[in-house]
């Protein structure tokens, strides 16, 4: 039992994972299809990791601080590749987490897993799940339940790896590409790997070198297989037709007479194809190979002894086959981490809002409020942990925040109050951040955006010190008339004249349904000619009631 | 300006627009990038984090001859190694535009703009 984990324990734990990793890097190389199939993670991972664990070597300190800092030096200084950056900013802020203590509790090791895991999000635009991110994060909420229920450091490490492994074989489940070439994230598999280390070396284990496993050799031959669909785009492009894999079960006889040797094995078979793959131990040695002429290399395998387990498939069918299939989405049923409902009119707005990221709009706005169980329905569907709702208009706010009392998940309202600021909110949107902070964010990047909307009027009337005749178009400012024409562009540009000041940089015009073409480009043509700094992006919102939604940064 | 393919059924015309933004998308899932930036230094100098829509503003795709080169213009993470991600951004945008438009990219270069110091 350990309960307070040292500077020179930590220490053995990383010279294990390091040691580990580079036993084992090879097969990381080869499950490497994610980000771009180079096959180069667990070069990386183990170069960057050799760093961490040479800079560990120099550390003379026994307090555990100062050597998870010399890590974690040491991993930013040798990062190599993406996983390697991923790496480096898992134990940055594991280190960080620790200041000057000289050793670490179960609560201390996990809360340092954690944040390790919130500093590395911290270092993505758009983190992608189903990688490495992801099983350090998933170990690392394991670790802070399990820190409350025991006080052994080994106890927790059996548990972080645990989830770890769990959380890598769900890794194809979140990346298509992943399920689609059928292997578990390299990265992912790269800190389970350190992980293993970390545990062996905490029970004063030794881990075996190499060992491939049947599962194993699946996951290479899926991965050798993907690299060549990358190649082949045409049928008869396939050089090699046959998939073969066999089994030679080593015979004594033979094997006297022809030594059985690795390397000089797979040179042999390598004349023949391509995608090799061997793997042998005393009893048998385990081939994949892509070739013209099976019946050779089953002969060259009989020289060393009999063969069992043979399977060759025609590749040249099963491509022609696979050609036009429909590659189906995994859906997802697990809870998602965050979402964000929002309300929207016209299917212009709604597409905008969809393609920024929004999880389910409610049809509504001016005129048409959505009620609280529309919302509540809403935030139901998007089924997530954490919800963001953006009212967008400032009737429904009130029934937003009921909503949210109501909802069993964590819901935040966000006090958007029109069309523009729901769109500047949502760009703030930060998915590393708690929903607190978001709902800060989005609310500060809400009011940064000034809100214009032009609509005509229904009746004669005068409101702020202006006239308006009936039929007439209003341009409204931030809730303020402040514009009035019988003619839509002319509102429009008497409205921004008000609106638009030296420091603004951007002009986003959603065109209303009742607005065409032509005449928003003879306005965007007018509006360039008169603000030359300014950018202008056009959206068709097609939204009713409102002809023009202004949008000034 | 785009770029032109001759296919045996017809003309693809892809402008530098779709180029860009592919090569935003690939860039921002880059681990370590937080943000794309303004090419244009804005007035204080401030390099402003652009949205979505806004990637043109920070990529730059330039034809010459033949050949075609990318000018990324980002903002990294502080405490990455920088010299990293930038290989990342550049060999991630040039896989995904080879993926994407069969197009082969002859340089990715990158501006970094910005170190986003990350709020503890």
């Amino acid at each position: 039992m350990v309960r307070a984990l040292d500077g020179k324990t930590f220490a053995r734990m990383v010279l294990s994972g390091a040691h580990h990793l580079t036993n084992n890097a090879k097969k990381i190389d080869a499950l490497n299809v994610f980000p771009v199939p180079d096959g180069d993670t667990g070069t990386n991972m183990n170069l960057s990791m050799t760093s961490g664990a040479d800079e560990v070597k120099k550390v003379e300190a026994e307090a555990i601080s100062e050597v998870a800092n010399a890590f974690a030096k040491g991993l930013l200084m040798g990062a190599r590749g993406n996983s390697g950056v991923i790496l480096s900013q898992l134990f940055r802020g594991f280190a960080k987490s620790m200041e000057k203590k000289q050793t670490l509790s179960s609560e201390d090791l996990a809360d340092a897993f954690e944040q390790g895991v919130r500093t590395a999000y911290k270092a993505v635009m758009k983190p992608v799940e189903g990688t490495i991110l992801t099983v350090a994060k998933d170990a690392a909420e394991v670790a802070l339940t399990e820190s409350e229920r025991t006080t052994d450091i080994v106890v927790l490490m059996e548990h972080v790896l645990k989830e770890a492994k769990a959380s890598l074989i769900r890794t194809p489940e979140l990346l298509p590409v992943l399920k689609e070439v059928g292997v578990v994230d390299s990265g992912g598999q790269g800190l389970v790997t350190i992980y293993e280390g970390f545990l062996a070396a905490l029970k004063g284990e030794e881990l075996p070198e190499e060992e491939v496993s049947e599962s194993e050799m699946d996951e290479m031959v899926n991965a050798q297989h993907h690299k060549l669909a990358q190649d082949f785009m045409d049928t008869s492009d396939i050089k090699y037709g046959y998939c073969t894999e066999f089994m030679v079960k080593f015979d004594k006889k033979k094997t006297n007479k022809h030594p059985f040797n690795e390397e000089t094995f797979r040179n042999e078979l390598s004349e023949h194809g391509d995608s090799l793959l061997v793997v042998a131990d005393d009893e048998i040695a385990k081939v994949h190979v892509h070739v013209e002429y099976p019946g050779y290399v089953l002969t060259i395998g009989q020289k060393y002894g009999s063969l069992i387990n043979m399977k060759i498939e025609n590749m040249r069918e099963q491509h022609t086959a696979i050609v036009g299939e429909k590659q189906e989405k995994p859906a997802s049923t697990k809870k998602a981490e965050f979402a964000i409902v929002t309300v929207a009119m016209g299917s212009g707005i709604e597409e905008l809002f969809t393609s920024l990221g929004a999880t389910v709009v409610i049809e509504g706005g001016q005129t048409m409020n959505p009620s609280t169980q529309d919302i509540t329905d809403a935030i139901a569907k998007a089924n997530a942990k954490n919800v963001l709702v953006l009212p967008n208009n400032k009737n429904i706010v009130m029934t937003a925040e009921q909503a949210a009392e109501l909802a069993e998940d964590n819901v935040a309202v966000v006090p958007t109050k029109t069309i523009p600021q729901g769109i500047g909110a949502m760009l703030a949107f930060h998915p590393g951040e708690d929903i607190l902070a978001n709902k800060e964010f989005m609310e500060q990047a809400g009011q940064q955006v000034k809100s214009g909307q032009v609509t005509y009027a229904v009746r004669d009337t005068k409101i702020d010190g202006i006239t308006i005749e009936n039929g007439s178009f209003m341009g409204i400012a931030d809730g303020e008339i402040k514009a009035t024409d019988k003619d839509k562009s002319k509102t429009v540009k008497a409205l921004l004249k008000e609106m638009i000041t030296d420091d603004d940089e951007i002009l986003t015009i959603l065109q209303g349904e009742d607005v065409s073409d032509e005449e928003v480009t003879s306005l965007v043509n007018d509006l360039e000619a008169a603000y030359e700094d300014i950018e202008i992006e056009v959206h068709n919102g097609k939204q009713p009631i409102y002809s023009y939604i202004l949008s000034v940064e | 300006m785009s770029i032109e393919l001759n296919t045996n059924d017809g003309h693809v015309t892809i402008t530098n627009e779709v180029i860009a933004t592919i090569a935003g998308g690939a860039a921002v899932e880059c681990y370590g990038i937080v943000g794309m930036a303004s090419k244009s230094q804005i007035k204080d100098g401030l390099a402003e984090m652009l949205r979505k829509e806004n990637f043109s503003k920070g990529i730059v795709v330039r034809q010459e001859e033949d050949r075609l080169h990318i000018d990324m213009y980002i903002i990294v993470s502080y405490g990455t190694k920088i010299s990293v991600v930038a290989h990342n951004v550049q060999s991630q945008v040039k896989y995904t535009l080879n993926q994407s438009l069969g197009l082969s990219i002859d340089s990715v270069n990158i501006y970094i703009q910005g170190v986003r110091v990350a709020r503890d």
